[in-house]
């Protein structure tokens, strides 16, 4: 500390008036900075903020103005309507998103990391014209393939089964490529090694490769996980029975069937977004490193 | 050994993808264009071919030609908006103010949310009666709007929400393209008497331009695929002036179970998308040089 205090003091030139010294310029750019960008932030999270505060207001007092961000006789009653309310089975539509998420997460991670183990790492006649040839396919969004996608899902009876909304994340393209480029940054030396103490090359995938892609793989677990947990139109289209929903359809149900109770809302949003929360609590540093890294959006 | 005994276990790590590849994405695009050139009812038994009869109806569609309107001009302003505002942000932040990290995380965290909830928080910020914009508005003596009631508001206001729920993304990758560019360059030109204002013309956003490339290609892609924030927030309405081109598409095949003319219709979006990209290739692509 006195130390740094000394350097800084050494080079406060002296013959400068008070505000062109560099200490106090760079002093007064931060303050403009933080001008700038805290509304941003606060404008950011007052939405989120609003919607805990209607989810604990009790419904007489939730079209109330002035807003109270803290609700002056914070109530559970809201919840407590939600998860009675007959035709609103939330809980069912929470454990639906659980079971399918957490299902496509794992297939994704399975199946994803196989093929960019072979593009990335094995050698073999055609490998390359393949990996191109998936590739193409990201040029072609993805809405060409919801009509396809239904009629082949309806000729299976998969339609408003798990089944619809778990299988077809299998042929998502963009882990593999992320998965490639991860994978080839890894020294052969390890793999001949493991190939030289006699390890076959899906041991080689399985106890070398692997285990040293766990920053990878988790990232892109997250995104896959929160990407499923949060999609609204294939779900909408895929299922039609109630207890088959996910949140998102649950929720975008409840906010057209002429549910006016505000709080119940936005009771229902904030349990579709806790677990979410939480994730992106724990997760921050390899969702944010994961964007600016690869570009990955998480949707 | 053969060959072919040695090559086999590589291949059989791609039997499980091309399975799902064939069956799921590279399939249904073929048997989708193949479904775009007859009437195809989902329910009744007999298809009639009409070859690129349903694309002529396309052409002559007013309301295909409507919510693409709308569609473009969501898409234009919210792209807009997100590289503004995440160019702006980062260009700060970069700056490492106190709390830096803090702002990182908050700015990014609408980002996460689903569509729906994004929706259902919004449309209680822009209700008319008891919305939170609105409270706003009126304590500063202001008239209160229906945001999501007048057409002249509800693309914009929408745009906004989108901005709101997605400007994280490309402040992030923006952030990380200033901490790509090498500092000295900065120094160079500060000791060579160039200011801050023309630092950033100069320096920073020529080399930028890859990064913004990138976000303007995938953020118009993105934001033409709109439907989330108006089936929940307006429906499409006040009128059809919120009507986008995928709320069409999910209207025509599993409202009117006309999958042939919505399968004409998603090879319609997937062409305006390739041209709008390309457009965008010409205008932002090209190499940097240092």
């Amino acid at each position: 500390m006195a130390i740094e205090a000394r350097t800084q003091e050494t080079s406060v030139n002296y013959s400068l008036p008070f505000w062109k010294r560099k200490a106090v310029l760079h002093r007064i750019d931060m303050a403009v900075i933080l001008l700038l960008l805290i509304p941003i932030a606060i404008a950011t999270i007052l939405p989120l903020v609003y919607m805990f505060s209607q989810a604990f207001t009790p419904e007489d007092q939730v079209r109330n103005w002035p807003v109270e961000y803290i609700p002056r006789e914070p109530t559970l009653d809201s919840f407590k309507l939600l998860v009675t309310w007959p035709n609103l089975p939330i809980m069912r539509w929470m454990l639906n998103s659980f079971i399918v998420s957490t299902s496509v997460t794992a297939l994704v991670l399975t199946i994803n990391s196989l093929t960019a183990y072979a593009f990335g790492r094995l050698e073999f006649p055609g490998r390359d014209f393949l990996f191109i040839f998936v590739l193409t396919t990201l040029m072609i969004p993805g809405e060409v393939t919801l009509i396809p996608t239904f009629v082949i899902m309806r000729r299976l009876e998969w339609l408003d089964t798990y089944n619809a909304l778990i299988w077809p994340a299998g042929a998502g393209v963009f882990g593999i490529f992320l998965l490639r480029q991860f994978f080839q940054s890894i020294p052969r030396e390890l793999e001949d090694a493991a190939i030289i103490d006699g390890c076959g090359k899906f041991g080689t995938y399985w106890r070398i490769v692997l285990p040293l892609s766990r920053s990878a793989l988790i990232a892109l677990g997250i995104f896959t996980f929160l990407g499923s947990w949060n999609d609204l139109f294939w779900p909408l289209i895929a299922l039609n029975s109630n207890e088959m929903r996910t949140l998102p359809v649950g929720l975008s149900i409840l906010q057209h069937e002429g549910y006016t109770m505000q709080g119940l809302g936005m009771a229902a949003a904030a349990l579709t977004t806790v677990p979410v929360l939480i994730l992106y609590g724990i997760f921050q540093r390899h969702i944010i490193q994961g964007v600016m890294v690869t570009g990955l959006t998480g949707r | 050994m053969p060959r072919w005994r040695k090559l086999l276990p590589n291949y059989l790590f791609l039997v499980p993808y091309f399975v799902f590849f064939f069956l799921f994405l590279a399939g249904p695009n073929v048997y989708g264009f193949y479904i775009s050139l007859f009437n195809w009812d989902i329910l009744l038994p007999n298809k009639p071919f009409l070859a690129f009869g349903n694309y002529r109806e396309l052409w002559l569609d007013k309301l295909w030609w409507l919510s693409l309107r709308n569609t473009v001009l969501f898409a234009a302003l919210t792209v807009g908006g997100n590289v503004l505002l995440g160019l702006f942000a980062s260009v700060l932040v970069k700056q490492q103010p106190p709390g830096h990290q803090i702002l990182r995380f908050l700015f990014y965290t609408p980002v996460v949310l689903s569509v729906a909830v994004m929706g259902v928080i919004l449309a209680r910020v822009f209700n008319t009666e008891f919305g939170l914009l609105n409270y706003y508005v009126d304590m500063v003596g202001l008239p209160t709007q229906k945001w999501l009631g007048e057409q002249r508001f509800v693309i914009p206001i929408l745009s906004l929400s989108t901005v709101w729920w997605t400007f994280g993304f490309p402040f992030l990758v923006f952030l990380a393209g200033l901490l790509n560019i090498p500092e000295p360059i900065y120094e160079a030109a500060r000791i060579d008497g160039v200011n801050r204002l023309q630092s950033f013309t100069h320096i920073t956003l020529p080399l930028l331009k890859p990064v913004t490339l990138f976000i303007v290609v995938t953020q118009f892609i993105a934001h033409f695929k709109v439907f989330g924030q108006m089936w929940i927030m307006t429906l499409g309405g006040p009128g059809n002036s919120s009507y986008s081109v995928v709320m069409y598409l999910y209207d025509v095949g599993w409202r009117f179970f006309r999958m042939g003319y919505a399968s004409s219709l998603a090879f319609g979006l997937a062409a305006i998308i390739l041209v709008v990209t390309l457009i965008n290739f010409r205008f932002l692509g090209g190499r940097v040089e240092y």
